[in-house]
């Protein structure tokens, strides 16, 4: 099978994959780049859990194509704080206790930073609504509303 | 012993800033060297032969390493046909659809998918049983297992009463007779629940790699590495010290991940393929093929005086466990028990039956089978309560089981418990006290109520404390975390030493690292590791407190230990550090002492495991007449936890739990359709509640401290699943005047119902 080169921008940084046109993003990710933050809940962009960040934007990487990043700036939970720090929204997370097995984490956080980049102050209702494509079965979502109206107050006053 | 600084405190688990950063280590992200993809042949049909199989032409597709079947599979002693541990590949016949029938080993996805469909597996295809009325009649048509095993499997259970019985018992105490003609009410009804996906969001997986010819190497999802060690033992017949099960992170398991149901595939095909091999199943394998919680069938029959006390029950309960048994059941005799466990009902007769189908063997789902006695029972009290004019809340209290009872099941005394307090507490929220305002918008609302119980486990377990460079102290235990229980095992450790929770850091053992471990679960992870943590820190505590006495040239009693080293108590400017201590202990050349390890261990109990926990919900929701959509508006569980080590992981607990049981009532059950095939293998179809799909969860924990529980902590993971979805129940029948007996109560079967009512006053 032929492969394509697929030339995009990954964590901030210039990146060229070589794959055959029908692999997923979260396959290139995950078993080409060992990129493992981003994992596989479902397959069929249901629970949230591959989620990645394509421009600002939450998006399934299950759901797209690798060749379909040409061109874009992707960032995975790997690139979303400089190193050894943590982004608000993650030591929000932490503080609050917005996570318990850890595996809906990575996308709910990323969800949460395209929800606050578009939305600052968002009110509960806008926080459910936002994170209702990120499925978690053990916080039962209180304590992530917390988190992300946590992090919201510490990013507006910068 | 001491100081009690970190319990009780709301302290972000150990390893949050790992999980965030997306750093933690599930079975599916571990990576091998030249690992192969594994992927599963499965049964088409719900019932049928397997004549033959043909693998010689898959095998010979270049780039794959390896194909195992039955066949491959080593005679063992003590096989056991019915046994979901070893059905985990179709022997002879397969029995649900979806059933492993053979697995495949691969360079990559697309040539083992090329391989299995080069497979040729012969069937002859037999009748289905899928219906448990069908399948207990006499002459069904029985559930095949193989027929030919290595032993005769042994058999204590008694005589079958039909073809399809997987156990059948009965409970009965005093005279129902007269309990009955005494009463003012007797009530009827029946219940059912379908089976329950416990909904983890990580698929099961498992990495197997021999790396000697005798010794392999497995990482899985499992809630128990010891356990699922052994059960590879068991069911494929490798020696001791042949395994080493290593702990992962496990992204939830609520009961579902207990037996390690796929490891004994990954290992055999592993060492068939000479490779290390990845099984990672799809979301539609793994709900298919797992272990769900079994269907629920429970007639009830229940009476009552004016005043509300309870005279007798008498029922019947049906389980379709699917086509395999597992280590614990009956089932129906779990449901029966904990149908009678909440209340003092003077006589009961139940009679429990198991019954086979050809639908996946069950599982344990979070609080096994206690969701759906607690939908029976609260669901018939509260019906009750309605006709005899009592608040249900009274009820309950009037009728609850008391310390110094004798359980009418167990035959245990019942201990001090905090059920009373747990109704007081549901009794003054505003949900319950404030009077119902009329509504103007149209909708119609209502609230109702639900008490569960649970026990907490207390099984073996065993950890070492050490010393580390630099003063830290490490726990190692061969226990999961499932629950973010390492953090207030911490704690417990940091306080029995003394020291700030940041010294103590956790090594996650495998198997043959780690002294003893039970499973995750069954509520006793803190009850009896947190026990033997307690016990190890305290003897570490020992050591360091003799030796650095030694070093300070005082004696033990003298001198105190917090997290800047050892001190004397009279002069605390006189101490030596921890990370001293550490390098005194381990100097090659001028060894002062020896190394600082201490250890402790908790054992089994089986009265500590009575030690009730309740759990009490209130659901306020709003209905749409038209539609019958159902809106949850206000929730709160209260919760008896004796003492909460961490009460931010407590509160984490009684939210996601009432979340899960919430879907479980109006949202969530496996549709297994006509022909044994799930129809809603995903989770757009089965519906698992979003963020949207719910309010916030308040919580009350009810601290009544248990008494032997460490620092009198009970369990605390498995009661609150047990009371929403028999709470939302309640708050439906409020709101629409019709009661929904089956699960889930979605708007179509309110609509039936209040459409029924409509028709029945018309007519």
């Amino acid at each position: 099978m032929t492969t394509r080169d697929v030339a995009f921008r990954l964590n901030g940084h210039s990146t060229v994959i070589h794959t055959e046109p029908h692999r997923t993003l979260l396959q290139v990710l995950r078993d080409d780049l060992g990129l493992i933050g981003a994992k596989e809940g479902c397959g069929s962009g249901d629970c949230g859990a591959c989620t990645v960040l394509a421009e600002d934007e939450a998006i399934c990487s299950c759901l797209l194509l690798a060749v379909e990043v040409e061109g874009k700036s992707i960032t995975t939970i790997e690139g979303l704080a400089p190193e050894g720090e943590l982004h608000p929204v993650q030591r929000a997370f932490v503080e609050c206790g917005a996570l318990q097995c850890g595996f809906c984490t990575p996308g709910m956080v990323l969800s949460t930073v395209a929800l606050l980049k578009r939305s600052p102050s968002p009110t509960e209702p806008e926080i459910r609504d936002a994170l209702s494509g990120n499925l978690c079965r053990c916080t039962g979502y209180d304590m992530i509303v917390k988190a992300v109206q946590q992090a919201a107050k510490e990013m507006a006053h910068g | 012993m001491g100081n009690r600084q970190a319990i009780g405190q709301r302290l972000p688990m150990i390893d949050g800033e790992t999980k965030v950063r997306g750093e933690a280590r599930f079975a599916a992200d571990i990576r091998l060297p030249d690992c192969a993809v594994a992927r599963l042949l499965k049964s088409p049909h719900a019932h049928a032969e397997i004549l033959s199989i043909d693998t010689t032409d898959a095998e010979a597709i270049s780039g794959v390493y390896g194909i195992i079947t039955s066949a491959d599979i080593p005679k063992v002693k003590g096989y056991a046909p019915a046994d979901r541990s070893h059905g985990f590949m179709a022997r002879g016949f397969a029995t649900y659809v979806g059933q492993p029938v053979a697995a495949v080993a691969a360079k990559d996805e697309e040539t083992a998918e090329e391989a299995l469909a080069a497979i040729r597996v012969s069937y002859k295809v037999l009748p289905a049983v899928l219906d448990w009325e069908e399948a207990i009649a006499p002459g069904a048509v029985a559930v095949s297992h193989d027929p030919h095993p290595e032993e005769e499997a042994q058999d204590s259970s008694p005589a079958k009463a039909s073809p399809n019985d997987a156990g059948h018992l009965e409970l009965q105490g005093g005279n129902l007779e007269a309990a009955f003609a005494d009463a003012d009410l007797v009530y009827e009804e029946t219940y059912r629940i379908p089976m329950l996906y416990q909904g983890y969001l990580e698929p099961h997986a498992v990495c197997a790699q021999w790396d000697r010819h005798d010794h392999v190497h497995v990482w899985a999802c499992v809630q128990s590495p010891f356990g699922s060690r052994n059960m590879i033992m068991d069911t494929l017949g490798l020696p001791a010290g042949s395994i080493t099960m290593h702990v992962t992170d496990v992204g939830g398991a609520f009961g579902g991940k207990d037996l390690g149901l796929f490891c004994p595939i990954a290992v055999l095909l592993a060492r068939k393929a000479r490779r290390a091999i990845k099984l990672v199943l799809s979301r539609a394998e793994d709900m298919a093929m797992a272990n769900p919680s079994p269907y629920v069938h429970v007639r009830l029959k229940v009476g009552a005086k004016a005043d509300g006390t309870l005279s007798g029950i008498e029922g019947t309960v049906h389980c379709d466990i699917g086509a395999f048994r597992t280590y614990w059941g009956p089932t129906s005799l779990s449901v029966s028990g904990l149908l009678l466990n909440k209340y003092r009902f003077g006589a009961f007769h139940l009679r429990a039956h198991d019954v086979f189908t050809n639908h996946v063997g069950f599982g344990s789902y979070r609080a096994p089978m206690a969701l759906q006695a607690t939908f029976a029972i609260e669901s018939h009290l509260d019906e009750m309560a309605r006709r005899l004019e009592i608040d249900p809340i009274a009820f309950r209290e009037r009728n609850l089981i008391r310390e110094g009872d004798t359980s009418a099941t167990s035959g245990l005394t019942i201990p001090p418990h905090a059920g009373p307090e747990v109704l007081d507490a549901l009794r003054q929220h505003p949900i319950w006290a404030e009077p119902a305002t009329p509504s103007d918008d149209g909708l119609l609302r209502g609230r109702g109520m639900a008490l569960g119980l649970w026990g907490s486990g207390a099984f073996p377990a065993s950890a070492i404390a050490k010393l580390e460079k630099g003063g830290l102290i490490r726990i190692m235990i061969g226990q999961v975390d499932l629950t973010g229980s390492y953090t207030a095992l911490a704690q417990i450790a940091a306080d029995t030493l003394g020291v700030e929770p940041g010294c103590i850091v956790f090594g996650k053992a495998d198997t043959s690292r780690a002294p003893h471990a039970s499973v995750s679960g069954g509520s006793s992870t803190i009850y009896s590791m947190g026990k033997a943590v307690r016990e190890a820190a305290g003897d570490l505590r020992d050591m360091i407190l003799a030796r650095g006495a030694k070093e300070l040239d005082a004696v033990a009693g003298d001198v105190g230990l917090d997290t800047d080293g050892v001190y004397v108590l009279a002069n605390p400017d006189r101490r030596c550090s921890l990370a001293t201590l550490y390098d005194l202990e381990s100097d090659l050349f001028a060894s002062t002492y020896e190394p600082f390890v201490g250890r402790g261990a908790s054992g089994g109990d089986r009265l500590r495991q009575s030690a009730p926990c309740f759990a009490g919900t209130l659901v306020q929701v709003a209905v749409e007449p038209d539609t019958g959509r159902v809106t949850i508006e206000r929730v709160v569980t209260a919760q008896d936890v004796g003492k909460a080590i961490n009460p931010m992981s407590v509160d984490g607990q009684v939210q996601g739990a009432a979340v899960q049981s919430l879907g479980a009532g109006l949202w969530e059950g496996l549709d297994h359709g006509a022909e044994g095939r799930l129809r809603n293998d995903n989770f757009l179809d089965y519906r698992m509640p979003s963020s949207a799909d719910v309010p916030p969860i308040e919580t009350i924990l009810v601290e009544h401290a248990a008494g032997d529980g460490p620092f009198g902590a009970k369990g605390v993971g498995e009661p609150p699943v047990i009371p929403p979805a028999a709470a939302v129940a309640n708050a439906v029948r409020d709101a629409v005047g019709e009661r929904i007996t089956a699960l889930p109560i979605t708007p179509e079967s309110i609509w039936r119902a209040t459409d029924r009512a409509m028709a029945g006053d018309m007519g």
